[in-house]
This record gives structure tokens, sequence and C-alpha cells, in this order.
């Protein structure tokens, strides 16, 4: 079949405590540390971009110099940050969000390989405590 | 229309086409149809979904808007982008690793219902149709501008909007996903090179940003608009004064002269007229270009904003585009090229709006004419910003380029509005419920329909505004109607999408509830603030009130993620695979056999299938 994504889907089984992709399998333990870390990450990311973005509505309400007063030519720090830095801010956020974001995907399927791993030598070890997966 | 312009936008034209024709010979599955066979590279797919983002609004009116109010307008163009941000920290990775087709899929995959599923697909269809209706209306205007006028005995506005309409329907049912993915590369390119242009123009023309804006500072904000001489010469209860009165505070004498001679001439028709403006947000202070107040209070400074950014993540046609990466880590890398090439996107737009004040104001002073109407030093209509821009700094070529480039902003926006409608209809309904078991050649057809389906409804809808009055109602009707697409799409995906993908306690119920709300709601809003606009009703009471929200999202949004926590608590029926669909929606082992495999890898989307 010419589409990969295709070939992955046909090759998944599993049911509601683990799913298996070829010879990588999820659990829902394993998932649940990537989602906690993942919404950490996210989250922190983006309570700083709304309070960035709203912070600057509100400064062109309630603060005089930042909306009135001409820093560089005609530009007031308010015109300044809309019209450039806030740019700066998105590309850097984005920039390092995703590096993060790889980086702890990364991480974390080493972790959840390592879980699994662990899950199977311990079901082995102890076969009377639980059933193998 | 100028020959050069006529020919480069012909040239648009046919290599559109000849690559919709080039891409039918790769588009035989549904998922080459509607995902471009999931191949799609970073950079490409940034460049596509730039395009498709990218729509006349952007092209044409966010200069015209920082032209016509300064800061306010500057808004305009950072809303847009900051919109990508929340797309890249909440939605693009999970939504990819879930895989699917559509946001209707997701919405049945997460919630295994098929009430949601054809919800969704009811919301997909009416953002789709609020967004496409000021494109087409942007068709039809541009049209009157560039050719002025019509053909096969259509007038100049009817012929915009059904070429335009006739060509993309054209494309995107021949070229499918793959056809459109590879037009809205190009397109998104000559919209960059159609800016830069003009910008780099404006600086070589001797433009120096900061000096030029002080000089637009120096006086207050004049706004600029068209009269009938009922309409100047009318009493304002409010301040005992006329439009007239206003005017010949601004206007020179000479000026005020050709007014004073179309008054009393009798003649029908409008009079551009220059009129002071007004600080809305400090009431005290003048209305400079620098400040912010000219279009916003308070109020809508802060829902202004909410609505641009929250609204990105509820356009259907950008987040189909999620799906054709090849993974979740590849869609976070996309979204990041799309902020940095629409951010210098709109960098640029603003610089061009400034540029244009001092640029028009000394060409008209050197004794210069143009084609755009204009008064007191500036245009009537500051959509024309672009293209009289372009033709004052680069002659005939460089209007080309810009009129070209409005077509080009146009086709992209549309194409992807098309795929869209045609996977909600399409794959969602038909291939779901009508006919599961159709091969995938009826499929391909079904989609290619119903492109041609929602560009007919979509070509009646541009002819309806003028019918309806809306451009009257409305001085800047194509942004204003962008925002209200962004303000459904915020209201009715978006937190179905947040909770669905972050809190695992969503239920179906909880879900479907607070689409509905969110998408009533914002819906009936904005028709209560046409209806005002149109005088249909008052501003008292709780009615004008509501009627009287220019972006619902600040109650719509909050209101919708409110009902979906709630009902979901009071429900508490979770899907009973919950941890089977979390597993997919967060978990690695596909992502991690792909890796081994370089599955991972992006494709060339030309790959034959066997």
């Amino acid at each position: 079949m010419g589409d990969a994504r295709l070939h992955v889907i046909s090759t998944v089984t599993g049911d509601d405590t683990h799913v298996r992709h070829g010879d990588h399998m999820d659990t829902i333990e394993s998932v649940d540390v990537v989602f906690k870390a993942q919404r950490k990450l996210s989250f922190s990311y983006g309570a700083v971009f709304f309070a960035v973005t709203l912070a600057i509505p509100a400064a062109s309400v309630w603060w005089e110099s930042w909306y009135a007063v001409p820093i560089w030519g005609g530009f007031t720090a308010n015109y300044l940050f809309v019209a450039l830095v806030y740019y700066v801010f998105l590309w850097t956020m984005a920039w390092t969000y995703s590096k993060q974001a790889d980086r702890l995907d990364d991480r974390l399927m080493h972790m959840a390989a390592d879980m699994v791993v662990a899950d199977a030598a311990r079901a082995h070890d102890e076969p009377g405590e639980g059933e193998q997966r | 229309m100028n020959t050069i312009a006529i020919i480069l936008v012909i040239g648009l034209v046919v290599f559109t086409i000849v690559l919709s024709i080039f891409s039918r010979r790769f588009t035989r599955t549904t998922a080459d149809f509607y995902l471009a066979g999931r191949k799609v590279g970073p950079f490409s797919n940034a460049s596509a979904i730039s395009g498709d983002y990218l729509s006349a609004a952007s092209f044409l009116g966010v200069a015209g808007a920082v032209y016509a109010s300064g800061l306010d307008g500057v808004w305009y163009a950072a809303g847009f982008a900051g919109g990508f941000m929340l797309v890249v920290l909440f939605i693009a990775s999970p939504l990819r690793r879930f895989g699917e087709y559509t946001v209707a899929d997701f919405a049945f995959g997460r919630f295994g219902s098929h009430r949601i599923r054809l919800i969704t697909v009811l919301a997909v269809l009416l953002t789709s149709l609020f967004y496409m209706a000021p494109q087409m209306f942007g068709a039809g205007t541009t049209w009157q501008v560039l050719v002025g006028k019509g053909i096969l005995g259509m007038d100049a506005y009817t012929s915009g909007v059904v070429v335009v309409g006739a060509i993309i329907a054209f494309y995107v049912a021949v070229g499918g996903m793959k056809g459109t993915t590879l037009n809205q590369i190009f397109q998104f390119w000559w919209l960059m090179f159609a800016m830069l242009m003009v910008v780099f123009f404006a600086f070589g023309n001797g433009f120096n940003y900061p000096n030029a804006l002080a000089d637009a500072s120096e006086q207050p904000i004049v706004n600029t608009k068209q009269l009938t001489a009922a309409e100047l010469t009318a009493v304002n209860p409010e301040t005992g004064k006329t439009f007239y009165d206003d005017a010949a505070t601004i206007m020179t004498p000479e000026e005020m002269a050709v007014v004073d001679e179309f008054i009393e001439s009798g003649a029908e028709g409008k009079v551009p007229v220059a009129l002071p403006s007004s600080n809305k947000l400090h009431e005290l202070r003048d209305m400079l270009f620098t400040e912010p107040g000219h279009r916003y209070n308070a109020f809508d400074q802060f829902s202004m904003v909410l609505a641009l950014v929250l609204g990105t993540a509820g356009l259907p046609h950008i987040l189909n585009r999620y799906y054709t990466n090849p993974s979740g880590s590849a869609a976070r890398r996309s979204t990041f090229w799309v902020l940095v090439f629409i951010g210098v996107f709109y960098i640029a737009a603003p610089i061009v709006g400034v540029a244009g004040i001092g640029i028009i104001r000394d060409f008209l002073a050197d004794g210069g004419t143009l084609n755009a109407p204009t008064v007191h030093g500036l245009l009537v209509k500051p959509d024309q910003l672009m293209p009289t821009l372009g033709e004052i700094l680069g002659g005939q070529w460089l209007m080309g380029v810009v009129s070209a480039g409005a077509f080009a902003a146009m086709f992209s926006t549309v194409g992807g509005l098309l795929i869209a409608a045609a996977s909600a209809i399409g794959h969602d309904v038909y291939e779901k419920y009508v006919n599961p078991n159709a091969s995938e050649a009826q499929r391909v057809v079904v989609g290619k329909i119903s492109v041609l389906g929602f560009a007919a409804v979509a070509m009646l809808i541009g002819l309806a505004i003028p019918y309806f009055g809306l451009d009257q109602a409305y001085p800047a009707l194509i942004a204003m109607m962008v925002t209200w697409a962004f303000s459904v799409g915020a209201s009715a995906f978006v937190p179905m999408l947040l909770t669905g993908i972050w809190w695992k306690d969503t239920t179906e119920r909880g879900a479907t509830a607070g689409m509905l709300v969110g998408l009533i709601g914002s819906i009936s809003i904005i028709f209560l603030n046409i209806l005002q606009q149109l005088g249909t009703i008052g501003k008292d009471g709780l009615l004008g009130f509501v009627g009287s929200l220019t972006y619902p999202v600040l109650f719509t949004f909050p209101l919708g993620v409110l009902t979906i926590i709630i009902v979901s608590k009071l429900d508490g029926q979770l899907p009973k695979n919950v941890d089977r669909i979390w597993m997919r929606i967060h978990g690695t082992a596909s992502e991690r056999y792909e890796k081994q495999y370089g599955l991972d890898k992006v494709g060339s989307m030309f790959a034959k299938h066997e």
C-alpha cells in the first residue's frame, strides 16, 4: 500500500489497557505520563501567551506612557510592540515550545517503552500475581 | 484595468488550472483527494496553510485598515498571527496523532456519537459559508475595481463573483487536496512577493518607518466617507450638526467648493468628504495614528483580540490541513513555519498602510491623478490601497503583480474552504451515512460534486450581499465578515477541541451541548448585529445590547466551555473506550513505530498508487 499511515493503522491491535503498533506499545499508564508532561508544557506556554497578548490591550486602556509617548520616531511602545516585537515574541515562543515538545516526546517515548518492558518483565517474574500482557 | 495586469491575472489562472490538471494524475483515493496522501512536509504544508489563511482580507484589508485606522488596524495583523500560537500549543500535534480526515471525524472518534459528528458537519458548513461570503464579496468588488465592466451580460460585481467562483470550483474539483495544496503554495509565495515588492519599492522611494509614523501622528486621523446630498445636510439630533459642518472643519475651501457644487446641482449619487475622527477609547484625547481607539472602545479592544486569537483554531479549512502532516511533530514544525511566514507578511502589511499615507498625499499634491476616488489627499476606499500604491510606486507592472496577488489570495482561501466543505459533505455524510460501501472512485466523484455544489451556494451568497444591502450597512464589510467567521469557529469548535483533547472527563452530551451553545449563540448575536445595522431592531433593551456586540466571542467562547464542563459533570457518561481514545490522542507508540520504519519521513505527494 502506498500510504504509510494506512499501513501503520492496519497493524494496530490492543484493548482498553494498551495499544500496539507493530513492536511498539502504549499502556494507559505510560500515556498518562506523556499526557501530564505535555499538558504542563502546553499550559505553561499558553499562560505566558495569553498573559502577554491580553496585557497589550490592558496597557492600551490604562497606561498612558505605553500608548501615548513616542519612543522611536513616531513609534509608541504600544505601536512598536503590536507592529514588530509581538512577532518576535510569537516566533520565540513557537520555536522553543516546538523544540521542548520534541525533546519531551523523545524522552517520553523511551520512558513509555521502558515502562512497557518493565511491566512485561514484572508480569513474567510474577505470573501468579497478574495476567500477562 | 491595464494590459499588464490582465496578462498577469490570466497567467495566474492558467498556471492554477495547469497545476490542478497535473495533480489530477495523482488523485486516486479519498486520502489523496482530501489529505494529499498525508505526505505534505512542514515547509510545504506551512506555505499551503499560509496561502489557505491569507485571504483578500489580509492582502487588501490589513494594509487598508492600518491606512484608515492606525494602531487599531495593526491589531488585525497581530491577532491573525497570534491565533496560530493556540494551534501549535494545544491542537496541532494531538489532532494529527488522532489521525482521521476531518474535524467531524475527530468529534465522532473522540465522543463516539453520530449526533456530534452531524452537528460538527453543520458547524463546518456554516463556518465555511461565513468565511466564504467575504471572499466572494471581495471577488466582486476587486473585479469592479480592476476590470470595471461585466461580461456575458452580467454587471461587473456579478462577473467577478461568478468567474472567480467558477475558476476555483474547477481547479479544486479537478486537483483535489494535492492540486489545492500545490496551488496554495504557489499562491502564498506570490502574495508574499507582491507584498514585499510594494514594501521594497516604498523604502526605495525614501520611506522611513519611524519618521512616517511621526508624520502621520502630527494631526488627528481623518475619516473619509461617500455621502448623498441628503445625508450631508441632515442634522444629527445629538450634536445639532450636519456632516457638511463636520467636513468644513477638515476640508480646504477649494475641496468644500466641490461639495457645494454637488449639493447645488441636485445630482444623485454620492460625493466623497473628509470628516473628523473621535477617540473611542480615550475620549478626551485626539485620535492620533499611533494610538489605540479609532475603531475599538475598551470592551472591543479585548473582545477583538480574543476573537482573532481563538478564531484561528476554529477554522475548519485550517484544521483539516493538519491531517496532511506526516506526524504530530511535523504538525508543530509546520505551525512554527506558518508563524514565520505570516509574521513576515503581517509585519509588511502595516508598513504598506503607513507608507500609503505620505506617498499618496504627496503624489496627489504633485498633481498626480488616480483611478481610485480620493478626498483631502486620502483614498475614499482604504481597501484600494494595495493596487493604488503598486501603480504609484512601480507603474503597471507592480500594479499587475498586486492585482494577481489579490486574485491569488481569494483563490487560495476559497480553495481551502471548498475542500473543507467537500470533506464535510462527501466524507462525513456520504461515506458514513448515505453509501458506506461506496468505491474509492464513487467517493472521489461525490467529493467533486460537493465542491461544485458548495461553490454554487457560495456564489449565491456573494450575489445576495449587495441585494440585502449589507455592503452599505458595514463600511469595512470584508474584514467584518471574516471576523464573524472567526467568531463562529471560535465559539463552536474551539471549546469542543480544547476540552476533547485536554480534559478526559468530557462527555458526548457535554461536547454536543457546548458546540450547540457556541454555534447558535454566536450566529444569533451576529444576525442581531446585522439587523441592528440594517435598522430592523433598535439599540434599547437587552436585545439592543446583545445586538450591539460586534464580536460575540468574549461571551460565546466561555459560555461554550462552561456548558461543556457543567453538562459533562452532570452527565458523567464517558465513552466506554475512553482509555483507548486517550491513548490514540496522546500515545506515542504509533510515532515510535513510524520512526523505526522511517514512515515519519515526508514522501512525495506525487507517488502513484499501485
